[in-house]
């Protein structure tokens, strides 16, 4: 039996004849953070709202916690914190009340202190309108929501939005916490380093198509490599002009290559030049990510 | 359950007071002129236009049911039309109602709580306004003949209840069930309006009497007799009886609905009907 906490089989959702989600397969396993990316658009915000049973799907099933989330919705619902990606609050009320109410609709035993705990690394203060708060306060009061009850799953949607970058890493820490205690987190976001940083598997999403799951140290190292020589005698202009290889600029005696594949010819090419440096780049996801929409652009296939 | 009900009730504390107060003075007012006023309002009581609208003059029983009885539900109509269609659409247009639907709560259990809480609020409203009412119709009782006892003025009003719920229920039904709670308002508050003008319509017609059933303020009685026999039961049945019904096609609406998507009903995705 799967250990999946969250498992979606050809999930699709039409808004009429709009496009949502077209068959999304996709599991995210006991303990993982998983992150799930893609551009405003792409479909991110309804698949995670198909497992919260805000919008029913129009094909397909989603589990979470081996439960149908419609059927048994009010049970999965129980155990998840969630954060929307529009979080719209209560104007007139003050942040602790909106906390409180919602701690309440959880059901959910909150420990007071852990909850004053996240108020201070957020920097949040509670006792204000909702109306008087900047929209990254708002934010704060969301992520507060769905972490306080220390839920078996989060699904935060896009949860760094509006936040400052110190803010931001605090809430970095507050998912490497729940995955080190063992909780999962699902969670949505179009800012590569975060999800680099804390994803332990990341789900690309295009135009409604899941078009890769993977896991970030295997994505990192399967694509390309940047390779950057300085020379004693500058090589010609085209002599890295074989399959597999790139050239992305020059910058003095510098040649700067993009590899696909081995090292070989590349360094018997550029051996006669006189190698007086290398450096290697670390390639981010971000650039893979971007040469993923590229190549899906120009006609790839679904991964 | 109990604490949506708790956090529906609490948010409308200051509504019920406000509404109700105001509503009261409105009643207040016109009771408290009548020892002034009433020999004229006697004498204009005969117009037709009045008689048309059903305004009786020519008592105090008669000239507090057209004004206080019949005003009650058309002022908290107006209550209604707001809340009810603020209460599931209004909530997803300001986005509100997303973190509601993602707690632990059945959509039936959200909707009922919800039409119970409103139905509560317009109920409170009319206690509130009754009260001061009836203690302005004690204060002015000195002063004037009046034919009407405070406990038939309380139940008078109290009455009223059942006609304002209907409307709610609609309210609740076209929210939850229209994308918007423009269109959903907009829609209650022209069947409101037909449902007013609609019966003062008839009573100048009388080739529009068949249409009369169909206007819901043909099952309210605003004549003096409601102080001694109160609605009839046959009308608070076809009122309750809508407002149940109403509040079940808002159940089965809600739960089908794709909450945070904004569309007419025939727009929507339809669970098993795969579009191309």
């Amino acid at each position: 039996m799967s250990d999946a906490i969250v498992e979606t089989q050809g999930l699709t959702v039409y808004y009429g004849k709009h496009r949502g989600i077209v068959d999304v397969d996709l599991s995210v396993e006991q303990g993982e953070v998983f992150g799930f990316l893609g551009p405003n658009g792409a479909g991110k915000t309804t698949t995670q709202r198909v497992l919260m049973d805000v919008i029913r799907p129009t094909a397909g099933t989603a589990t979470v916690f081996g439960k149908d989330s419609q059927k048994d919705g009010v049970s999965i619902r129980k155990r998840i914190g969630y954060l929307p990606g529009e979080l719209s609050l209560y104007p007139n009320m003050t942040g602790r009340n909106f906390l409180r109410m919602i701690g309440s609709l959880q059901e959910k035993e909150i420990e007071p202190e852990y909850r004053q705990e996240l108020y201070q690394r957020l920097d949040l203060d509670a006792n204000r309108k909702m109306k008087e708060y900047s929209q990254g306060n708002k934010q704060k009061i969301g992520i507060v929501a769905a972490f306080m009850g220390k839920p078996d799953l989060l699904v935060l949607d896009e949860p760094t939005s509006g936040l400052d970058p110190l803010v931001q890493q605090v809430v970095m820490d507050l998912v490497r916490e729940a995955k080190n205690d063992g909780r999962t987190v699902f969670f949505s976001s179009h800012i590569l380093p975060e999800v680099e940083a804390v994803c332990d598997r990341v789900g690309i999403i295009r135009e409604g198509m899941l078009v890769k799951t993977e896991r970030v140290e295997t994505l990192t190292k399967r694509q390309f490599k940047r390779v950057h020589f300085e020379f004693q005698n500058l090589p010609p202009a085209d002599v890295f002009a074989f399959d597999g290889v790139t050239e992305t600029g020059r910058d003095g005696q510098t040649v700067m290559l993009e590899v696909r594949g081995g090292f070989q010819r590349v360094l018997e090419t550029a051996m006669p030049y006189g190698i007086e440096d290398i450096d290697t780049p670390p390639v981010t996801l971000e650039e893979i990510f971007l040469e993923f929409y590229d190549r899906q652009n120009q006609g790839g296939n679904r991964a | 359950m109990l604490n949506l009900f708790r956090h529906e009730m609490r948010s409308r504390l200051g509504t019920i007071l406000g509404w109700g107060i105001g509503l009261g003075m409105f009643g207040a007012l016109y009771i408290g002129v009548w020892p002034e006023a009433g020999e004229a309002m006697q004498e204009i009581g005969d117009l037709a236009i009045y008689q048309a609208m059903g305004i009786d003059m020519t008592s105090f029983a008669g000239y507090m049911a057209s004004v206080v009885v019949q005003y009650v539900p058309l002022i908290l109509g107006i209550y209604a039309i707001l809340a009810s269609t603020g209460t599931l659409a209004g909530e997803e247009d300001s986005g509100t109602l997303e973190l509601i639907v993602a707690a632990p709560l059945g959509r039936w259990q959200i909707v009922t709580v919800k039409a119970i809480a409103l139905s509560l609020v317009v109920f409170l409203m009319i206690v509130v306004a009754a009260i001061l009412d009836v203690l302005v119709l004690n204060a002015i009782r000195g002063l004037t003949e009046v034919d009407v006892t405070s406990s038939e003025l309380f139940m008078a009003m109290i009455g009223t209840w059942p006609l304002v719920v209907a409307f709610t229920m609609m309210g609740l039904f076209l929210g939850a069930y229209l994308p918007s709670r423009r269109a959903a308002a907009l829609t209650l508050s022209v069947i409101f309006i037909a449902s007013y003008f609609g019966l003062i319509l008839v009573g100048f017609a009388e080739s529009l009497e068949p249409l009369k059933p169909m206007f819901l303020f043909n099952y309210l009685n605003s004549t003096a007799s409601v102080f001694i026999e109160g609605q009839k039961p046959e009308d608070v049945a076809i009122l309750l009886g809508l407002a149940m019904l109403f509040f079940g096609l808002a159940l089965l609406s809600f739960q089908r609905r794709n909450v945070t998507v904004r569309a007419w009903p025939w727009q929507r995705a339809r669970v098993g009907a795969k579009s191309t």
